[in-house]
């Protein structure tokens, strides 16, 4: 076999296991199952197949798929170190997830279509990671949002699901919206949707865009916005919180929500200062609001969506800052912990019968001892406590901060850790410490070995992904793409332990102490706690938080009533002057003649001689008496 | 008989055979409309697939036909039928339509031997006069199959405000028609009299070689365009397409919005613009903010429809702003795209009404208050439907996102069309992507009120029809280059045509073009021949 054909094969395949499942296996469980989660190990195979044989090579394969006129759109794949990594990641996660979900959604009567909707969206997410241009990336965006939509709404005979799948959907859309007219302007200019092609023409001239390179950069900045939940579309992530949680785990935390943050890492030279001053900002808000809403929620998946949103948050914003390798390097690892985090709520969710408020849990420790010490293991990752992955990939966005001497980020970005460590070991008290809080609590048990071991896998990952090089393979591929400077030779694994104290102690040592800080005092608010004792502490401050600051409620008074109030109007004017008035005076008039012209018709023969006569007379009048 | 002629043949053939079956055989009158539109429909794929191999006449057209005995010579009227890259696709999607409509004619239950002969003598009048090469025939047939639409409204219609949408129905559709009348009737007669004809090539022909006076254009465009824009429901002549289909038979709407509704565009394209081009050049900017009353204004009606076949003929009207968009850019990329959408369209509306039919037909109700979780009992329904849904608010893998984004992308090109743009990108993915999630939720989604618990559903012949529609939404959204190839080289020519002054001045004036995509320096082939592979 030609090695051309690998990466079709690994792009198609998850498709074809969603068609077959769709088509042929919907009664069989443990076949649907089965092609599944093959076709997404198998991938995971092909990729390090591809990775052995070929490198970190960038290349392309494609075929052309639409061509009229000047509009050329490849079907394209592209393998660089950048869509080599992100293969790794979404099959190697999505392969533990897979075989995890097999154990979590066993007793579920929609088993088989929850693998298909699955496998559709992990052909989609690969699409995203290897198309070579705008038009194949925007396909297979939307195909994301669908397969999210379908998978928050699996439950969809629930009223609140189907409504978060609807919400997620429309968010999207916003982002969509922007990102469509974001490619169209950089066509208009450049001709040409592959970004090889438009990267080349920008290193020739970077003025090429002129006045509306920073607005085309905003534009397809929105798209990110929505699919990665940046402020102000970040309010469908909470909601999707709806779908089964190994979906959670995959789309909405380790892989689709990360896809605006690869894709700005895919196109950063198309970015000018400014717009990459907005990302920034907008990256660093959306850090600070989210973990302050996670402070104050009560519901397990809840506090970890928040999360994966502030997360999100400092990858936009060290994009904006220039640092598109530490962004990179931050999602990996944060997919690692962040899937590692869903899966054991998911495990807990289960062993509590679907229970998900943390106040109905605690002193599960001895109960689930693997998925304590697991999910232990991923709050420490996600702290940022040295030497577990997060604590590598966040010290990398500090010291990008530090580095591009923006303090007033660098103070966000800390904030952000302080609040993330008293927001995680807040939960981590409250489900796994304290005292039984409730009667599912007590008879919590550990979940079966097919949810085990995908947390232990995960752990390993978590454990070490900070020091494995990833970091390394990112920077080549954007110092390669803009200084086009020789590559990095390899760190010992010594020096990348002790990388972060080398390259910015400062930034290094004040993360570790944000920490420290964050810990002791959700240490001493909650290690005993019986309920949450901030809530009366903050008083309305607390309120606004566990209302996730109203955005809701304004975005309801706003954009939605605005649309509603169109609909209102021209459903009126449709039904009562187009379809009224105009076809009410139609009808009414010809109604109208046809009643005048009976009254014409008597019968009475002395009217219709008198009537002849003048009608004669006028006639001779008209044509004589002139 | 070549296979056009068959194509549209058989069905008229069929439903003259029918007229002499005592009415107590209902069966057999399914059954022949069945195997009747079946077999036209294998050969309309088989000419679609034999299309690029088969022989073109001078003016492009394959497949020609000439029918001797119908027409009139001495007026020039010629029963000619053949097809291009415009009308193939057209009549291979006519054809999957009414087979896939006369499957859905199960739900018809009185007076069935009346229904299917309206039925067939639509389907042959859509795909003649689709197929036809001359004016006079290209009417004809339309009429032809207009009329049985009001009848079967009418007769077989459902829902209280019947009568009044059979009223309004007719109403619009017979001032669009007599206004389309006129008009060509008038360009007719702008051909002196001893060359008059209806041959829509001849036409095209002397049209290239002699531009019709300035005077004559700016009466007969207007009349033409609004006369066809009408029959395509252009707003704020739309009114009565929502209504219409919500109280039509199923395979009525199905046919309908599918495909009849396809003839105006056909028209716009084949025969308004090529003709007249400087008046095309200056109603084409008018026509793309019409467009917008259909995609959104439309578009927020669909908002608020609580019947749920009131939502899709909606959303079938807003569809259409998308294909006059793509005209008015008279560009190849937005033309181009325009062509498809019609395709797209006629697969998707069938397949919406059709699911629709189905409903009603188990629940006897579309009031979306009174649904509701239907997903949980219709499984296959349900998926086609979602999917429906999902085509329909433009989402890749299915043929519409294909004509959606070229249409983008041409009217991108054009700098003046921007703000229309941006507007149309709006509707398009939001408040489309709104009112068709609204659409999924309030049916299919939510909790399942008890009444409807014993729901059966489709069995596997019923499936068929929706299958087939998809399958083919799937095929060419996969594959748009099946499509697009046979469309370009037409559309390359029509808008040569219409642009053939600009590019005149402009070559006089500036030296580089900036109409846009369209104008690589291309002029319109003498005598019109096509030339493909631009």
């Amino acid at each position: 076999m030609k090695l051309e054909a690998l990466p079709w094969i690994l792009l198609f395949l998850p498709l074809c296991a969603a068609g077959i499942i769709t088509l042929f296996t919907l009664r069989s469980q443990k076949l649907s199952a089965g092609l599944s989660i093959g076709a997404i190990v198998s991938g995971f195979v092909l990729a390090i197949a591809l990775i052995k044989s070929g490198g970190w090579e960038a290349r392309e394969f494609s075929l052309n798929w639409l061509s009229i006129g000047n509009l050329n759109v490849d079907f394209g794949l592209r393998l660089d170190a950048l869509s080599l990594m992100m293969l790794l990641i979404v099959t190697g996660v999505g392969s533990v997830i897979h075989i995890y979900s097999y154990g979590y959604m066993h007793e579920d009567e929609g088993f088989s279509r929850f693998f298909a909707c699955l496998s559709l969206f992990t052909f989609s997410m690969l699409g995203i990671v290897l198309a070579n241009n705008f038009l194949q990336l925007f396909i297979f965006w939307e195909l994301v949002g669908v397969s999210s939509y379908l998978l928050i709404g699996f439950w969809f005979d629930k009223a609140s699901a189907a409504d978060a799948s609807k919400k997620a959907f429309l968010t999207n859309r916003i982002g969509d919206f922007g990102f469509m007219l974001g490619i169209l302007t950089v066509f208009a200019v450049v001709g040409s949707l592959n970004f090889a092609v438009i990267q080349e023409q920008f290193k020739a001239n970077p003025a090429l865009m002129g006045g509306s390179a920073t607005l085309a950069g905003l534009l397809i900045f929105c798209g990110a916005m929505g699919k990665s939940a940046q402020f102000p579309l970040h309010v469908w992530l909470p909601d999707a919180m709806e779908g089964p949680t190994p979906v959670s785990a995959l789309i909405h935390a380790a892989t689709m929500v990360a896809a605006g943050v690869y894709m700005l890492c895919r196109v950063v030279f198309l970015f000018t200062p400014e717009a990459l001053t907005v990302i920034s900002w907008i990256g660093g808000f959306t850090a600070l609001l989210a973990a302050l809403i996670a402070v104050q929620q009560n519901d397990i998946k809840r506090i970890l969506a928040y999360s994966t949103l502030s997360q999100l948050g400092y990858m936009v914003m060290a994009v904006g800052l220039g640092g598109a390798g530490a962004a990179m390097f931050h999602l990996t690892t944060h997919a690692f912990f962040k899937a590692l985090l869903f899966l054991g709520a998911g495990s807990v969710i289960h062993a509590m019968h679907h229970e998900q408020d943390i106040w109905k849990m605690g002193a599960l420790r001895k109960k689930m001892p693997v998925t304590f010490w697991t999910f232990l293991v991923g709050t420490l990752a996600l702290c940022g406590v040295p030497p577990f992955s997060g604590f590598y990939s966040k010290d990398a966005i500090l010291a990008q901060a530090w580095h591009a001497h923006n303090y007033p980020l660098f103070v966000i970005a800390v904030s952000v850790a302080v609040l993330t460590a008293f927001y995680m070991f807040r939960l981590f008290f409250v489900v796994w410490v304290g005292d039984v809080r409730s009667a599912e609590a007590g008879h919590a048990h550990e979940s079966p070995g097919v949810m085990i071991w995908p947390l232990r896998a995960l752990v390993v990952l978590a454990l070490f992904g900070g020091v494995l090089g990833i970091n390394e393979i990112f920077a080549a591929q954007f110092s390669a793409a803009e200084h086009a400077e020789a590559s990095e030779h390899g760190l010992t694994l010594l020096q990348r332990i002790a990388e972060p104290f080398t390259n910015a102690p400062v930034a290094a040592g004040i993360g570790i102490i944000a920490t420290l800080i964050g810990f002791l005092t959700a240490r001493g608010l909650y290690a005993t706690a019986k309920s949450d004792p901030l809530t009366s502490k903050l008083g309305w401050m607390s309120r606004a938080m566990a209302n996730r600051f109203y955005f809701d409620e304004i975005y309801e008074a706003t954009v939605i009533r605005i649309h509603d109030l169109a609909g209102t109007i021209s459903n009126w004017i449709d039904s009562w002057i187009i379809e009224g008035l105009c076809i009410g005076v139609v009808r009414g008039g010809t109604d109208l003649t046809g009643r005048a012209l009976r009254l014409v018709q008597t019968g009475n023969l002395q009217t219709y001689a008198f009537l002849f006569v003048l009608g004669v007379a006028v006639v001779l009048w008209l044509t004589l008496g002139k | 008989m070549t296979t056009l002629t068959l194509i549209f043949a058989l069905p008229l053939l069929a439903a003259v055979l029918l007229a002499f079956i005592p009415r107590n055989f209902a069966v057999v009158m399914r059954l022949v409309a069945l195997v009747t539109t079946f077999i036209t429909m294998l050969l309309a794929v088989k000419m679609f697939w034999n299309f690029d191999c088969a022989a073109a006449d001078n003016d492009g057209y394959k497949f020609v036909a000439t029918i001797p005995w119908l027409g009139s010579h001495a007026l020039g009227i010629v029963c000619r039928l053949g097809v291009d890259g415009l009308n193939v696709g057209l009549v291979l999607m006519g054809a999957i339509v009414a087979f896939a409509a006369a499957c859905c004619s199960a739900e018809i239950k009185s007076r069935e031997k009346e229904f299917y002969i309206l039925l067939l003598v639509m389907t042959g009048g859509i795909l003649g006069a689709f197929a036809s090469l001359d004016l006079f025939f290209f009417y004809f047939f339309h009429e032809l199959a207009l009329v049985p639409t009001f009848i079967m409204i009418g007769v077989w219609g459902r829902g209280e405000k019947r009568n009044f949408a059979a009223f309004q129905i007719t109403l619009y559709l017979s001032i669009g028609a007599l206004l389309t009348l006129v008009g060509l009737i008038d360009l007719y007669l702008q051909v002196p009299a001893e060359i008059r004809t209806f041959d829509i090539p001849s036409l095209t022909r002397f049209f290239v070689e002699h531009p019709m006076a300035l005077a004559s254009q700016s009466f007969i465009f207007p009349l033409l365009l609004f006369g066809f824009g009408v029959l395509v429901s252009l707003w704020p002549f739309h009114s009565w397409a929502p209504l219409g289909y919500g109280s039509a038979p199923t395979a009525t709407a199905m046919l309908h919005a599918g495909v009849l509704k396809k003839f105006g565009l056909y028209g716009l394209l084949r025969v308004v613009i090529p003709f007249m081009p400087q008046s095309a050049q200056h109603w084409m900017p008018i026509l793309a903010w019409l467009s917008l009353g259909n995609i959104l204004y439309v578009g927020w009606v669909a908002m608020k429809q609580k019947n749920l076949n009131l939502l899709i003929g909606n959303s079938s009207v807003a569809h259409m702003g998308m294909i006059f968009l793509g005209i008015a850019t008279l560009n190849l990329v937005g033309v181009t795209g325009a062509v498809v959408i019609m395709i797209a369209h006629g697969f998707l509306a069938a397949l919406t009404f059709g699911l629709s039919g189905y409903i009603h037909s188990q629940t006897g109700t579309l009031e979306m208050s009174e649904l509701g979780g239907l997903a949980k009992k219709m499984r296959f329904v349900g998926v086609a439907f979602v999917m429906a849904a999902m085509a329909g608010c433009g989402l890749p893998g299915f043929l519409n996102f294909v004509g959606e984004a070229t249409v983008f992308f041409g009217a991108w090109a054009r700098p003046g069309l921007r703000l229309v743009t941006v507007l149309a990108v709006w509707g398009a993915l939001i408040v489309g992507a709104v009112y068709m999630l609204r659409a999924v939720r309030a049916t299919l989604h939510g909790p399942l009120p008890e009444k409807w618990g014993r729901l059966p559903d489709a069995v596997l012949w019923r499936k068929l029809p929706y299958a087939v529609l998809l399958a083919s939404l799937f095929l060419f959204g996969f594959a748009p280059k099946l499509l697009t190839d046979k469309i370009k080289p037409v559309t390359q020519q029509i808008v040569d045509m219409a642009n053939a002054q600009e590019i005149a001045t402009q070559a006089a004036t500036v030296p580089s073009p900036v109409t846009g995509v369209s104008t690589n320096g291309t002029k319109p082939a003498p005598g019109g021949v096509k030339e493909s592979g631009k």
